[in-house]
């Protein structure tokens, strides 16, 4: 497989079992609910700030993400990606990196100036993949207090 | 957040839609008063146009492949405007006829999210049908059609469930299962359409279509989602839902909305106006594949749901080969799954000849409906309104004199019961 041979397009509900699917090879985890909470959420909101990557018909990966306003404070319309999926089977062919891309361009021709994300600092790999994609650290800082155990 | 114009067309027409609105769409106060709960955060609904911005100004397919697109409908080949117009009419139709479709059975939902979801969806059909609207509007199709603008949206605003241009939208809705396989395949007919007038040699028209093709992909999901829930209910037992039921709708909307592409010979003729990039044939395969996805997705779902000790492999492998022997595995049979594509031409279909019957016996529903309203209830004392629609058709007719002309109901209109009607025919 080839990045070019790699169809990107906008997600639709069609994704759902392929997310579900994903997601399950990634982290041994079927979800089916949830993901059928977040794929509506994002086609309600924003179906062109979502991207899923398709091999030969078969999607292979996924990005979601969507433009907010206010969000934390933040009144300058801002896009934020929230969830990457890559199929292990076709991990290692710049798929994730097609999406990524993807999304930038479609934020940017939407007037986007600011496209942010959150990295978990256990997740070294994820942090070098933004970073290759031209995210850098920045002022907004994450903040926890638990409440219980 | 897109680029994106937004108007309101001039405010006789838009107070029209408001005043049918209130009609066919009477719980849309409810979906505004209760949005941040069931959409919080989204942007609020609002009853307006939207015009995208940056959209190709050339032809991009047909005979004037390149050429400017057209602002005006005078613009045009008098062929393509006549088509146009005719696709701009039947569009209207279908966005104001699935409200009144939905609307018959949207109180029967058994889940609130549902409920509120399939009321979104109205509202956005309902501004999708504005949208239409305001095509006729501002442009003069007079010289095409015979008919000023302000006739055609009189027309278009007075159709009905039984007088709309397309078939799968003259059908009553039976339970709240139709509201969703209808999203989840009638609306997916939308989405080939739209996707398709995206490329409209009409300017106005394909500029017209992002916005709503966005709205059409949570349209989409409204159907689907639910879909997946009921087949795991269905697989736990659940008394409300089966997969027998969801067979029995998919059989009857399917086909109506294979039906919707028109002829699967045809086509050409929009292709080479500009104003469509492919043929119905084309176009009906790509959803037909659509369809056996979905199918194929909800029968994975549910047979999870009946052996949940199935891990990803071995689950598909085990659909994979009940579809395949069409025999058991740990107590699931090959019948207890949805067909893996459904037959346009298996129960939903019926054959020529009963279909003219069925048109024919709708025709004569329509006329005794008619032959009511000027006055004469009890020549039909069967067909006279029970209880049920009593309060609906009460706000039609107190419509009509509050209104005038764009209530959309111009002749007298009593009000009988059933019983009464009964009676006095005696």
């Amino acid at each position: 497989m080839t990045e070019t041979a790699l169809n990107i397009r906008s997600l639709s509900e069609l994704d759902l079992d392929d997310i579900v699917r994903i997601v399950e090879k990634t982290r041994d985890l079927y979800q089916p609910d949830l993901w059928e909470d977040r794929v509506t959420y994002y086609l309600r909101r924003d179906p062109e700030g979502s991207v899923v990557a398709e091999d030969g018909g078969k999607v292979v990966g996924f990005m979601l993400g969507d433009v907010r306003v206010g969000e934390f404070g933040i009144e300058e319309p801002t896009a934020w990606i929230e969830v990457i999926g890559v199929d292990p089977d076709a991990a290692g062919h710049g798929i994730g990196r097609a999406l990524g891309g993807a999304m930038l361009e479609r934020f940017k021709a939407r007037g986007v100036r600011r496209v942010r994300t959150m990295v978990d600092a256990s997740m070294p790999e994820v942090e070098r993949f933004f970073t290759a994609l031209g995210f850098e650290p920045d002022t907004l800082r994450p903040y926890v207090k638990r409440l219980a155990d | 957040m897109a680029n994106t114009t937004t108007t309101e067309i001039p405010k006789k027409y838009h107070d029209a839609v408001v005043r049918w609105r209130q009609t066919y769409l009477p719980d849309y106060d409810y979906l505004i008063s209760n949005w941040e709960r069931f959409f919080p955060r989204d942007p609020e609904f609002r009853l307006c146009t939207y015009r995208e911005l940056g959209m190709p100004c050339a032809v991009e397919v047909g005979q004037d492949l390149g050429k400017p697109k057209a602002e005006r409908a005078c613009e045009m080949r008098p062929e393509a405007a006549q088509h146009l117009i005719a696709a701009i009419r039947a569009q209207a139709s279908t966005e104001f006829g699935s409200i009144q479709q939905h609307q018959l059975t949207l109180a029967r939902a058994q889940d609130e999210e549902e409920q509120a979801m399939v009321l979104r969806m109205m509202a956005e059909e309902l501004r999708h049908g504005y949208q239409m609207l305001s095509l006729i509007i501002a442009d003069d199709w007079q010289p095409i059609t015979g008919q000023s603008s302000e006739d055609t949206v009189e027309e278009i605003l007075e159709m009905q469930t039984g007088s709309h241009v397309l078939g799968a939208f003259n059908v009553d809705f039976e339970s709240f299962v139709d509201n969703i396989v209808f999203c989840a395949l009638i609306d997916r007919v939308g989405k080939y359409q739209l996707s398709m007038q995206k490329v409209s040699a009409y300017a106005p028209m394909a500029d017209s279509m992002p916005q709503m093709l966005r709205e059409e992909a949570f349209h989409l999901a409204t159907g689907v989602v639910p879909l997946r829930r009921w087949v795991v209910k269905a697989a736990q037992g659940s008394p409300m839902i089966t997969m027998e039921v969801i067979q029995k709708n998919l059989a009857k909307w399917v086909p109506r909305g294979l039906e919707m592409f028109g002829d699967e010979r045809g086509g050409a003729t929009n292709v080479k106006l500009g104003l469509k990039p492919m043929k119905n044939l084309e176009a009906q395969e790509q959803y037909r594949r659509e369809i056996e996805k979905v199918v194929h997705d909800l029968n994975l779902r549910y047979l999870r749901a009946r052996l949940p000790e199935l891990n990803l492999g071995a689950a598909e492998q085990a659909l994979a080969e009940l579809l395949r022997d069409r025999g058991t595995f740990r107590g699931v049979a090959f019948e207890d799954l949805l067909p893996r594509s459904p037959d346009p031409d298996a129960p939903g279909r019926l054959p020529r000849d009963a279909r003219l019957s069925r048109l024919r016996r709708r025709l004569a529903r329509r006329r005794r409906r008619r032959e009511e309203r000027r006055g004469s209830p009890a020549l039909h004392a069967g067909a006279a309104p029970g209880r049920r629609r009593l309060p609906l058709l009460a706000r039609r007719a107190l419509g009509d004199r509050r209104d005038g002309r764009f209530a959309g109901f111009s002749g007298p209109f009593r009000l009988i019961p059933r019983a009464t009607a009964r009676a006095s025919a005696r």
